[in-house]
């Protein structure tokens, strides 16, 4: 009997400690880098999380996101994986293979697919379709305006861009610098593969072959948009400071020198509190062969060899969800990437609806592109080479051909 | 023989305080040179002769990456770019510190040691702050310059965006944020010289110039040497300056190799192939301190 008793004993001590083991601190190491206030408001919006699970506790790391690559492969190459990282779609196929696959964590993985944006959801998949990281928010490229300088000129801009094409941009944009004293060039273009992307695939060119199996810039439609780009530059419709010297397009929007910005989403948060001199507005962008943008966008993921594997799935689940991702969204001032989150905007509803205009028209193959790790690894080749074409040391076919023949030896 | 036995005798004791006491002191020194320095240095070498992706498979690449350099466009652009600016800036800096420091050595001049700090502050801002600066003073449409020149009338220049100013103005700003430092080392090298020697070279009849040629300048040569080896290295490993100012631009006119080397590494995953670039720069940095050295020749007793 009383050995029994004992073994009673002892068993309860072993359940005590095992619970208390269940329940031990954890602190999830989340590596994070900041557009504006991103970090910031992820804290807000797990908060709920947290008390909720009061043993879970968050090491938040951020850092520059010109150092993040970087860090997270040195990270991850020493042994030291994050439980948590915030990754840009550019970098998601140069990690995949590291991440730790959604599936076996959620009960239902289809119905958790079927909530995010397909384009979204596309930089998502691995190649044998499994999730690896969920969507946070969605960027697009699009076109910014000074709508003053467009007034000045006597242009109903916010009219003309609901179906504009090129030819009729670049019109308009040579009687904004007629009008406006300040305004010495129509449009800024970010010195990025990425927005220079959105003016190839507006006329009709890609990046990749039809399987995605290499770098083709090697084709009319492409080679077009670059001979477009470069004619620009020298008609001085477009700053040369930016792909030849570095200068910011935001900066020179702001500063009141450009009509135009091709830029991303996220340039509405910052514009909406930086511009105080002119009325700026987000427009359509103009059509070429197509009308498109690029889809883009953050998500959150786990990865293989991260210490708390099951806490860190069970936070980006909650964060993921529709009200989590709604709160996020608003209050970063981004497009949702799930199709059921209703976002409450506090300001510029308007400007984010055109941008996710321009990406409900925008075609798949673009997230399937930005999605592979070829565009990635080029991305340096693809700067450098069409800025040769800019300088007049390479035609644009030669650029095309020169992209596609450095890209092809990176394999090597 | 008695002689013989203390010898025996003292040779213990000696063996420590000579030998190992000293090596004992050195050896937190040697244990992170080898670390940090040796051990990277010799997994950077294996690395080279290998195709090495971060998260891809290793393979043996033999000499492949190194003969690869040779029909590499870009690798000798940058190659070139960097000597032109390790030689613009190495004998510039020089020269400039040389001549700062002989206007500022003596105490002598009112206010010399407030001009002395305004020009050696810039050597203790990150190189970072100091292209970010920079390029808002030298950018094409937002500079200050370019705002003053067509105030005045001017249409602006593209200190940034034009190949023939984008390097000299990265020279130029490479110039006002270290001269500071070498000046204060070329400082300390003059006041080491003795008075005495210039005392008895103004009795001979001596003027500044020939002063200056057959005293200071032999007498702070092993200065001038160090000066020149510190300032080559520096140069051969510019990278933040150049990254924010220009980010290697127009095209590939201001990329240097560190900066491929970084792109080859990090972006293309390529590790085996900037490793080999590293090899490279590493012999070359190497030749130019050796030749530097023998330039410099021995030390001479001038006293």
């Amino acid at each position: 009997m009383k050995r029994l008793l004992l073994l009673l004993l002892a068993a309860c001590l072993l359940l005590g400690t095992v619970s208390a083991l269940a329940q031990e601190e954890v602190t999830l190491k989340v590596l994070w880098f900041n557009d504006a206030n991103e970090s910031e408001v992820f804290e807000n919006t797990v908060k709920d999380y947290l008390e909720a699970n009061p043993h879970v506790k968050l090491d938040m790391q951020v850092i520059a996101f010109a150092d993040f690559e970087q860090a997270l492969k040195l990270q991850l190459v020493g042994g030291n994986a994050p439980d948590l990282a915030r990754l840009p779609t550019a970098l998601l196929p140069v990690f995949q293979s590291q991440l730790e696959p959604v599936d076996g964590y959620v009960e239902d993985i289809e119905a958790v697919k079927a909530a995010f944006m397909p384009a979204m959801l596309a930089y998502a998949l691995d190649p044998e379709g499994k999730m690896v990281a969920y969507p946070t928010e969605a960027t697009g490229n699009g076109m910014l305006v000074n709508k003053t300088a467009f007034g000045n000129a006597g242009i109903d801009v916010v009219e003309l861009s609901k179906t504009w094409t090129w030819a009729d941009w670049e019109e308009a944009a040579k009687k904004v610098i007629a009008a406006n004293e300040n305004i010495k060039y129509g449009l800024a273009v970010d010195f990025t593969p990425h927005r220079l992307s959105t003016i190839i695939y507006q006329f009709g060119g890609r990046m990749l072959n039809e399987d995605q199996t290499a770098v083709n810039f090697n084709n009319p439609q492409t080679v077009a948009a670059i001979e477009w780009f470069k004619r620009m530059h020298d008609e001085e419709l477009i700053p040369k400071s930016v792909w030849l010297g570095s200068e910011k397009p935001n900066e020179l929007f702001m500063g009141g020198i450009v009509a135009g910005h091709i830029g991303g989403s996220w340039n509405i948060n910052g514009y909406s509190s930086s511009i105080k001199d002119f009325e700026w507005t987000a427009v359509l962008n103009p059509k070429g062969e197509i009308r498109s943008s690029v889809p883009g966008g953050k998500f959150i993921a786990s990865f293989k060899d991260s210490p708390h594997k099951d806490e860190a799935q069970k936070l980006m689940a909650w964060f993921s969800d529709a009200t989590h991702n709604a709160m996020y969204s608003a209050g970063t001032f981004n497009l949702t990437s799930r199709l059921d989150a209703e976002v409450n905007y506090t300001a510029n509803k308007e400007n984010f609806d055109t941008f996710a205009e321009d990406l409900k028209v925008t075609p798949a193959f673009t997230s399937m592109e930005w999605n592979s790790p070829l565009v990635g690894k080029s991305s340096a080749i693809i700067r450098e080479t069409v800025v040769q074409a800019l300088l007049g040391d390479l035609t644009p076919q030669e650029a095309a051909e020169e992209i596609d023949r450095l890209a092809s030896d990176l394999g090597n | 023989m008695q002689r013989e036995m203390t010898r025996k005798t003292r040779r213990p004791r000696g063996n420590f305080h000579q030998t190992l006491a000293p090596l004992l002191f050195l050896l937190p020194n040697i244990l992170i040179f080898v670390l940090f320095i040796i051990i990277p240095a010799v997994q950077g070498l294996r690395m080279s002769f290998m195709n090495w992706s971060i998260f891809g498979g290793i393979t043996p690449a033999g000499f492949r990456n190194f003969t690869r350099l040779l029909t590499d466009r870009v690798f000798k652009i940058t190659l070139g770019n960097t000597v032109v600016y390790s030689l613009a800036t190495v004998i510039l800096l020089t020269v400039v510190a040389l001549g700062l420091a002989l206007l500022l050595y003596k105490n002598r001049m009112k206010g010399e040691k407030a001009y002395r700090s305004a020009l050696y502050i810039p050597s203790l801002l990150s190189m970072i702050t100091v292209g970010i600066a920079w390029r808002f003073i030298l950018g094409d449409e937002m500079g200050i310059i370019n705002y003053l020149l067509r105030l005045s009338g001017g249409s602006g220049l593209g200190f940034l965006s034009d190949r023939a100013l984008a390097m000299p103005s990265v020279i130029a700003v490479t110039l006002w944020a270290q001269a500071g430092y070498y000046m204060i080392i070329m400082i300390s090298g003059l006041q080491a010289i003795p008075l005495e020697l210039y005392e008895a070279a103004r009795i001979d009849g001596a003027g500044r110039v020939r002063t200056f040629w057959h005293i200071t300048l032999p007498l702070l040569k092993s200065t001038v040497l160090v000066v020149l080896v510190l300032a080559t290295i520096a140069s051969f490993k510019a990278y933040e300056l150049i990254t924010v100012m220009t980010s290697g631009g127009p095209g590939t006119t201001t990329k240097l190799i560190v900066q491929q080397i970084y792109q080859v590494a990090f972006t293309e995953d390529r590790l085996g192939y900037a490793s080999a670039m590293s090899v490279v720069l590493m012999v070359i940095i190497g030749l130019f301190t050796l030749v530097q050295f023998r330039l410099g020749g021995k030390e001479q007793d001038y006293e």
